[in-house]
C-alpha cells in the first residue's frame, strides 16, 4: 500500500472516529457499533505499526478475522517507551507527546498526524463533564503550566484547548512558580461561574501558598483536577486536596472533578458527579479491567489491570494495556485504585522497579 | 582479638555443616520447595550445584579479610535465594565472636537447618528488632527500601545487601550453542530470583542466532528442571513484559521462558526471562552496561579479557555457566557499600 494510500485510510478512520464525537455532541445515537470500528482500527494498525502486527502473531490473532474489540491485544503502555507505536512515518506526525521519563527508560511517545481527532474528543466530552451548566465562555483559571513550558505535554495541550476553546482563559503557573498575585486578581474580578483547571501539585503548592486564605469564587463554579504529584510537591490524599480545593475556591466538594487520562491515549474520563471514585468514559472510549497475567476480561465488579479501548488513537494503538488497577461497574463505570505494585521478587534479585528508579 | 585462622576455622565448621544439610536434602526439599516457588527438580539442583561446600582455603581466607571484625554481627535476612544464609553467616562469624540470625520469614529452613547443624555456640537464631540491637553491627540483606528501614531505626552501623541483577556478554568469537547452554544454567538457578541472575545478555555477534539457541537450551533446561510457580505478581510483570517486547523486539516464548530481542531498557522480570541486546561492538556493549552498572552484581562472559573491560569494577566476573557459583571468598555482592 502506498503512503497516499494509507493516508486516504486513516482519514476515513479518523472521520469515522469523528461521528462517535459529533453524534455524541447532537446527542444522537453513536453511527456505527463500538467494535466495527474497534476492529477497523486493529487491522488498520496491524497493517502499518510492524510492532502491533508483531503483538498480533505473538499472541495468535489474525486482525483479519476478528470481530469483537475485546479479542484485539492491547499494547502495553511500556511499549511507548520501547518503540514507536505511530502508523506513519516521523515526517507526518503533527504534534509528539511524551511521557515523563526514568533513568534507566526513556520516556514514551504518542505521535499524531491528525490532532483534530484528539482536540474534538477531548473537548467534546470536557465540555460536557466540565462546563454543560456553565455560560457560554467561562473564565477559566488553569493552575498548571503553559504550553511554552511544557510543549510535549498532553495534559498541557489539552489545558491549553479547554482554556481557549471551552472559555477565556489564562495561565497562573509560569516557570514553576504560581502566580498567584494575578490569579487573585482576576478572580476578585469576576462575577460569572468559572472553571478552574489544573494538576494535583499545582493545588497543592496553591493551597501552601494562600495559607489558609481563600480565593472564593462565583457560585456554580468548578474545578477539575489531575494527574499526580511525581515528587513535585508534598504527596496529599485525594479526598484531602478534594476537600482543600473546595475550601480554597468556595465551591461545594461535588463540583471538585477528577480527570484520568495519559499520554498514550486521545481520550480522558471523569468523575461521575456528584459521585466521587467513579470515572464515567464517553462512547468511543471504555475500560475493561482484565486479569494480569491472561490478560481475559474479569467479570464486573472484580479487579483487573485497565485495558482501555479508545477509537480516537486512529493512528497508534487503540488498545493499550495500563498498569493502573480498575473496578468496573454494570453501567461501564469504573474506580481507580492505583498504579499495580510490582512483582515483590522472591529472592535478591532486583525489581524491575527498583531499576527504572535509577 | 580472634586470629585469622580462628575465624576460618569457624567458617569451615559452617561450611561442613552446609555439607551435612545437603547429604539430609531430602529432609527440607519439600519444604524449601513450597516456600521458595522453586520446582522440588530446582532445589535439587540448587543443593547440588550452588551450596558452597567446596570452599578454598584462599577463597576462606579472603572472606575472612573482607569479613572485619565486630563484637556481635546480627543478621537479618529478609529477602535472597534459599542456600544464600550459609555465605551470610560465614561472613558475620568470620566477623564476629558473636552471631544472631533473623532468618527470612518466607523462608527460614534452610538457615535454620544451618544453625542446628553448626553447633556453633556462637550462632543462634532470634527474633530481634534492628531498632533494640544497641552493640556490634546489622548484616541486611533485602529490598533496597528494607536495608533504608534498618538503616532508619539501627543504631549501629549497618552493612546492606541489597536487590541486584546479572549481566551475560557474549563475544563475537562464541561457540553459539555452549555459550546458550551455559547461560541457560545460570537462568534456571533459583528460576532467575538470585542477585546474580543472568536477566539481560548483550551479544556482540549474531544475536538472533544466540536468542534461539538461548530459547532451545531454556527448553531443553525446563524438560529437567521445570520452573516453579510464579505468584500472581510475577505472572503478571511477566504477562507485560511479553506484551512490551513482543511488540518493540523479537519474542521467543516457551512454555515456561521467554527470549526477547528489544532495547535495553526492556529489563525483564525474574521467572526465566532473558532480554537480549545486539551490540555492534565493545564500546556499544559498554554503553548499555553503563546505565545499569550500579545494579550489577555479576557478569557472566565466554571472553573473560572482554568480560574485564566492559564489566563494572565492582561486579563479580566469571565463564558462563558459573554466574551462580561465586567461590565462598566473601559476599556476593562486591558494591561499594561491602568494601
Amino acid at each position: 500500500m502506498s503512503a497516499s494510500e494509507r493516508r486516504v485510510q486513516s482519514d476515513a478512520l479518523h472521520a469515522r472516529a469523528r461521528a462517535f464525537v459529533r453524534a455524541f455532541e447532537a446527542g444522537a445515537s453513536m453511527p456505527e457499533p463500538f467494535d466495527a470500528l474497534a476492529c477497523d482500527l486493529a487491522r488498520f494498525q496491524a497493517a502499518h505499526v510492524e510492532g502491533y502486527a508483531r503483538l498480533c502473531r505473538a499472541r495468535g490473532v489474525d486482525p483479519a478475522t476478528l470481530r469483537r474489540a475485546s479479542d484485539a491485544p492491547a499494547v502495553p503502555t511500556d511499549a511507548f517507551k520501547l518503540a514507536r507505536v505511530a502508523a506513519f512515518p516521523p515526517d507526518e506526525a503533527r504534534v509528539t507527546f511524551r511521557t515523563s521519563g526514568t533513568t534507566v527508560g526513556d520516556r514514551g511517545t504518542h505521535a499524531m498526524r491528525d490532532v483534530v481527532t484528539y482536540d474534538a474528543a477531548a473537548l467534546a466530552f470536557g465540555r460536557w463533564a466540565l462546563a454543560r451548566d456553565l455560560s457560554t465562555r467561562p473564565p477559566i483559571f488553569v493552575i498548571g503550566p503553559s504550553p511554552d513550558e511544557a510543549p510535549d505535554s498532553s495534559l498541557t495541550h489539552m489545558l491549553a484547548l479547554f482554556a481557549r476553546a471551552l472559555g477565556d482563559g489564562a495561565f497562573y503557573l509560569n516557570g514553576g512558580t504560581l502566580d498567584l498575585a494575578a490569579l487573585s486578581e482576576r478572580v476578585a474580578q469576576i462575577a460569572a461561574p468559572a472553571l478552574v483547571l489544573g494538576t494535583s501539585f499545582a493545588f497543592v503548592h496553591l493551597v501552601d501558598a494562600l495559607d489558609g486564605a481563600t480565593l472564593p469564587l462565583p457560585r456554580g463554579s468548578r474545578v477539575m483536577q489531575t494527574g499526580g504529584f511525581k515528587g513535585r510537591s508534598r504527596e496529599v490524599s485525594p479526598a484531602e486536596l478534594r476537600a482543600a480545593i473546595a475550601q480554597t475556591f468556595a465551591v461545594d466538594e461535588a463540583r471538585v472533578v477528577s480527570e484520568y487520562g495519559m499520554t498514550e491515549l486521545s481520550s480522558q474520563f471523569y468523575d461521575a458527579q456528584p459521585e466521587h471514585g467513579r470515572f464515567v468514559a464517553p462512547p468511543w472510549a471504555r475500560v475493561v479491567p482484565v486479569d494480569p497475567a491472561t490478560l481475559a476480561p474479569v467479570r464486573d465488579g472484580e479487579i483487573g489491570i485497565a485495558r482501555i479501548e479508545d477509537l480516537m488513537n486512529v493512528d497508534s494503538a487503540f488498545a493499550i494495556a495500563a498498569a493502573d488497577r480498575v473496578r468496573r461497574f454494570e453501567d461501564g463505570s469504573f474506580e481507580l485504585l492505583g498504579r499495580a505494585p510490582g512483582a515483590a521478587p522472591r529472592g535478591c534479585s532486583i525489581a524491575i522497579d527498583e531499576i527504572l528508579r535509577g | 582479638m580472634r586470629s585469622a585462622a580462628d575465624r576460618a576455622r569457624d567458617v569451615r565448621r559452617l561450611v561442613e555443616a552446609a555439607r551435612a544439610v545437603v547429604r539430609d536434602r531430602a529432609r527440607w526439599a519439600a519444604e524449601i520447595a513450597a516456600s521458595s516457588g522453586l520446582s522440588p527438580e530446582g532445589v535439587e539442583r540448587a543443593f547440588l550445584r550452588h551450596v558452597e561446600v567446596d570452599a578454598s582455603d584462599d577463597a576462606i581466607a579472603a572472606l575472612v579479610a573482607r569479613a572485619g571484625d565486630a563484637p556481635e554481627v546480627h543478621v537479618v535476612l529478609s529477602a535472597n535465594v534459599f542456600v544464600a544464609p550459609l555465605r551470610a553467616m560465614a561472613i558475620a562469624r568470620a566477623a564476629s565472636g558473636r552471631v544472631r540470625v533473623r532468618p527470612s520469614r518466607r523462608d527460614p529452613t534452610f538457615a535454620r537447618a544451618l544453625v542446628d547443624g553448626a553447633r556453633d555456640p556462637a550462632i543462634a537464631i532470634a527474633d530481634f528488632d534492628v531498632a533494640n540491637v544497641d552493640r556490634g553491627e546489622i548484616h541486611v540483606y533485602g529490598r533496597d527500601e528494607t536495608i533504608a528501614d534498618v538503616r532508619r531505626r539501627a543504631r549501629v552501623k549497618v552493612r546492606g545487601h541489597g536487590a541486584g541483577m546479572g549481566v551475560a556478554l557474549v563475544s563475537r568469537d562464541a561457540r553459539v550453542d555452549d555459550a546458550a547452554r551455559a547461560l541457560a544454567e545460570d537462568v534456571v538457578a533459583f528460576d532467575q530470583r538470585g542477585c546474580l541472575s543472568p536477566r539481560v545478555a548483550i551479544v556482540l555477534g549474531d544475536a538472533r542466532a544466540f536468542a534461539d539457541a538461548l530459547s532451545a537450551a531454556l527448553a531443553d533446561e525446563e524438560r529437567t528442571v521445570p520452573r516453579g510457580v510464579l505468584s500472581e505478581d510475577e505472572a503478571a510483570e511477566a504477562a507485560r513484559w511479553c506484551g512490551s517486547v513482543a511488540f518493540a523486539g523479537e519474542l521467543a516464548r516457551g512454555r515456561a521462558h521467554a527470549v526477547a530481542i528489544a532495547p535495553a531498557s526492556a529489563i525483564p522480570p525474574p521467572g526465566r526471562h532473558v532480554l537480549v541486546v545486539p551490540a555492534a561492538d565493545e564500546a556499544a556493549a559498554a554503553a548499555i552496561v553503563a546505565p545499569l552498572a550500579r545494579h550489577v552484581v555479576a557478569v557472566g562472559s565466554d571472553d573473560a579479557a572482554l568480560a574485564a573491560r566492559v564489566a563494572p569494577p565492582h561486579a563479580r566476573r566469571s565463564a558462563l555457566g558459573d554466574m551462580q557459583r561465586p567461590p565462598l571468598d566473601g559476599p556476593v555482592d562486591l558494591r561499594p557499600e561491602w568494601r
